[in-house]
């Protein structure tokens, strides 16, 4: 009797301490403000994507805690993750979007870089999924792959070095192995189809949604030649663009196969939500759960398509982690990588 | 298109004839001003940011009558700042400071006020009456101007430093090349390469220039204020001019207007030039065309007020051109402006004007209509705003310190903008001191940094052979002539007063620019 008592009175202990643990962490959140620092101006896809993010995922954190956004942008979003790494505190209410580049910045070692990827506490990210598709504009007569090879000085339009599109401009060329190509650069996102209408740049990478929405013409009037398209992840078709060739089916080497998929790794991971190191465990679970269950809303779901034009793709803090302990290429695949990431001439493919 | 245009400009009138529309036009009218007169601690991409979650939800053209009625008054309230405070307005306003400024303290700062609300008023009007004329013929004009020709505009715009020089061309040079200079800090976008970053991560996006022109003219306003004691109507002058007179002037100037909102128009249009040289273009065409604005601009001539303000909000419409007819945003809140539309189901572009052209008549009704009724709460509001500038000096130094470093920590949210304002408040205040032009030091940092993508862009596309387009010829020609004839204005009215019993008062007069 005295042990059933026992047995009774140390589960009734244990639940309590149960009930207490959770409401403890139910309740931190409870009046609270969480920060959501982007590294982005205002209004800027990034933007648009915190922005369907906070209005859902308040509801997914015991507590309801309210949810304020603040603008840090510059640096190609190292201004933002050195802010989250070196001044935040990791109380769990400071969460960070920076662009989805500082990864690579940290990788290549570039300077104004003062963080460790590998320390950060990734939530997950909405835009794991990309799909760049290469063309030239059909006056320019280069209406397939040979005839750009064959090509010397094609001039390829990108927003500045460094930039995505930039990037991904000299990786098909890269790959492609193009005769001495010329990369214009300084222009916005459309002004570079502008650019490509009237003749100053014969050649430019795009996303494919992107593309579709902005520049439907190109496809309806055929104003464009298509050459290849990069998958981001390998192996995830285009509806649209599924009949044009992946870009790793022109890579002649492994260094090249291994220089694409660095690319591929980094833009598979998207732009990632993080908090700082050190943050506590608990509130970092409930952060990445809240994060889950925010994805899987479907009126979240919705919104982000309207807000951001593209469909969500959504990758796991753990998948981000696990791509992250990944994403240790050898050395003489980051010096390739840095020349293209470069304004210098192109590495031999 | 399939139905007439008549048809459209009348359906799209109809479409706004409902209660919950014009609420929501007035809601926006109401939050675009406020936007335009708190102290650039609000910026339009901000409100858009915020309101846009909300507005896809609505109806669409009860949305569309939010976001135009908020973004088309917010230049027309922005002029206050300069006028009454010496404090460059947001970008578009800035030159506003260069007379609006001296016509403030000449104790005229009411009749500054009023030519500014008229002139913006008219401006954001025919930039309307242009965005509803221009739908069959937009797609030429752009295809038109590609980089080297607008390397050239650009070029055409650094000669005005002749003009924002004043009496001192050496001294104009001076800074004019110190503010190209500092529009090379930062990484180039051409090549990758950190030029004078030296490791700091603030610097790897160069210096704001709002928050140097604000630092450059705000500071040295709030000092002279500190120095001489005295608020900016407290001057020891009698006060004179009304609301009215600025109409008045605005009306008599009423050429002035059409050819500045047109030079509006025309930057909003062509893409990548942008609200950061559309004030100082316009300024700059007033001053080289104005008779006798050699010796009146940059002293409080209320010509220096109505060029920048009417071109300003001309822009908006040409903005909305772009935006509209071919789809590419003109910078973040056009950008957020073709989001909205997306989210409704309208693709902005061609297929908008084939299928929704009534839709974009709304828009065009919307922005005359919150236009005229930003223009009268702004006169409503000129007369509180006024009061201001009669508040004593002890309360109104702090106000204007507490303004600038809102204004320059609003641009960035970055601490150290604050310490970047001081630093340049003071070079300003020394600038000032030692009659260092500094309209022409900003005009250097806006162009700078264009002037070097456009030609790096002309050279890298083609060649040398951009020097021998026949539009950049044309273009060449008149920007040698314009730049020539104003040179030779100069030299002639600098001997006309050397030989003028007033040459030694004009000389001893301080410059303000």
């Amino acid at each position: 009797m005295r042990r059933n008592f026992l047995v009774v009175f140390s589960l009734g202990g244990l639940l309590i301490v149960v009930a207490e643990v959770a409401n403890a962490q139910g309740s931190f959140y409870q009046g609270k403000t969480i920060t959501v620092i982007a590294g982005t101006e205002p209004g800027g896809t990034l933007d648009m994507r915190i922005k369907s993010l906070t209005h859902f995922i308040r509801k997914y954190i015991p507590g309801e805690p309210t949810i304020v956004t603040e603008y840090m942008p510059g640096a190609g979003g190292r201004k933002a993750a050195n802010y989250i790494y070196r001044v935040a505190r990791p109380d769990g209410l400071t969460i960070a979007s920076p662009v989805g580049g500082f990864l690579m910045l940290a990788v290549l070692k570039e300077p104004g870089v003062e963080y460790d990827i590998s320390k950060f506490i990734y939530l997950g990210a909405p835009d794991g999924v990309a799909h760049y598709v290469f063309h030239s504009r059909k006056e320019a007569g280069l209406s397939s792959v040979e005839k750009l090879r064959a090509a010397k000085g094609v001039r390829i339009g990108a927003q500045a070095v460094g930039h995505t599109i930039y990037v991904v401009g000299r990786l098909f060329a890269y790959i492609f192995a193009l005769k001495e190509p010329k990369f214009v650069t300084g222009y916005s996102g459309p002004e570079i189809d502008l650019a490509l209408q009237r003749g100053e740049v014969d050649a430019r990478p795009n996303l494919a949604d992107t593309l579709l929405r902005r520049t439907p013409e190109f496809v309806e009037k055929g104003l464009m030649d298509f050459h290849s398209i990069l998958e981001a992840p390998l192996g995830k078709k285009h509806p649209h663009f599924s009949y044009l060739p992946e870009i790793s089916t022109f890579a002649r080497s492994e260094r090249t196969k291994g220089v694409l998929e660095m690319f591929r790794a980094s833009r598979t991971i998207g732009g990632p939500y993080i908090l700082p190191p050190g943050t506590p465990k608990d509130r970092a679970d409930i952060l990445k759960e809240a994060v889950r269950k925010t994805f899987n809303d479907p009126a979240y779901q919705s919104e982000y398509k309207k807000l951001v034009g593209d469909d969500l793709a959504p990758v796991t803090g753990q998948e981000i982690e696990t791509a992250i302990k990944a994403l240790k290429p050898d050395v003489e695949v980051i010096e390739i990588y840095k020349k293209i990431v470069g304004a210098g001439p192109l590495p031999a493919p | 298109m399939e139905i007439s245009l008549f048809d459209a400009a009348a359906k799209g009138f109809l479409n706004l004839l409902h209660l919950k529309v014009l609420l929501a036009m007035l809601l926006g009218v109401s939050i675009g001003t406020f936007t335009a007169v708190a102290p650039q601690g609000l910026g339009m991409p901000l409100v858009y940011a915020i309101a846009l979650p909300i507005v896809i939800k609505w109806e669409p053209i009860t949305g569309i009558a939010l976001l135009i009625g908020a973004s088309s008054v917010s230049a027309i309230c922005a002029a206050y700042l300069p006028i009454l405070f010496g404090i460059p307005g947001g970008s578009g306003s800035q030159a506003t400071v260069l007379d609006g400024y001296p016509m403030g303290k000449r104790g005229e700062g009411r009749r500054a006020l009023g030519a500014s609300f008229m002139a913006g008023g008219m401006g954001c009007l025919i930039g309307t009456v242009t965005l509803a004329l221009a739908i069959p013929a937009t797609r030429p004009l752009i295809y038109l101007m590609g980089s080297p020709e607008l390397f050239v505009v650009m070029l055409w715009g650094l000669s005005m430093v002749a003009v924002l020089a004043g009496r001192r061309p050496i001294k104009g040079l001076i800074a004019a090349a110190f503010g190209l200079l500092l529009a090379t800090v930062g990484q180039q976008a051409q090549s990758g390469i950190m030029r004078f970053v030296f490791d700091q991560p603030y610097l790897l996006d160069g210096i704001s220039i709002s928050i140097i022109a604000l630092a450059l003219f705000g500071i040295p306003s709030a000092l002279d204020l500190a120095l001489t004691k005295l608020g900016v109507e407290q001057q020891p002058v009698p006060l004179k001019g009304s609301l009215f007179d600025g109409v008045k002037d605005t009306l008599r100037e009423w050429w002035l207007v059409v050819r500045c909102s047109f030079v509006g128009v025309w930057v909003g249009i062509v893409p990548g030039l942008g609200s950061q040289v559309v004030d100082w273009l316009a300024y700059g065409h007033a001053a080289q065309s104005c008779k006798g604005a050699s010796q009146s601009f940059g002293r409080g001539d209320v010509r220096g007020v109505i060029a920048p303000e009417s071109a300003n909000d001309a822009k908006d419409g040409g903005d909305l051109v772009t935006t509209l007819l071919l789809g590419f945003p003109q910078g973040v809140v056009t950008a957020l402006f073709i989001v909205a539309l997306l989210a409704w189901g309208y693709l902005p572009g061609p297929e908008m004007v084939k299928k929704n052209v009534d839709v974009i008549y709304s828009v065009v009704w919307l922005q005359g209509i919150a236009g005229i009724t930003g223009t009268l709460i702004g006169f409503f509001l000129a007369a509180q705003l006024a009061k201001l500038a009669e508040v004593r000096y002890t309360f109104m130094v702090p106000i204007m310190f507490i303004f600038i470093l809102m204004g320059a920590f609003s641009v960035n949210r970055d601490p150290t903008d604050l310490l970047v304002v001081v630093a340049f408040g003071i070079l300003g205040y020394f600038m000032r001191r030692f009659a260092y032009p500094r309209p022409a030091m900003i005009l250097g940092l806006v162009l700078g940094d264009l002037m070097e993508k456009y030609l790096y862009r002309s050279v890298a596309s083609y060649g040398f052979s951009w020097l021998t387009r026949p539009a950049v010829v044309v273009l060449l020609i008149l920007a040698s002539t314009s730049f020539v004839f104003t040179l030779r204005g100069r030299l002639r009215a600098k001997q006309k007063a050397s030989s003028s019993p007033l040459s030694g008062a004009l000389a001893g007069a301080q410059d303000e620019s």
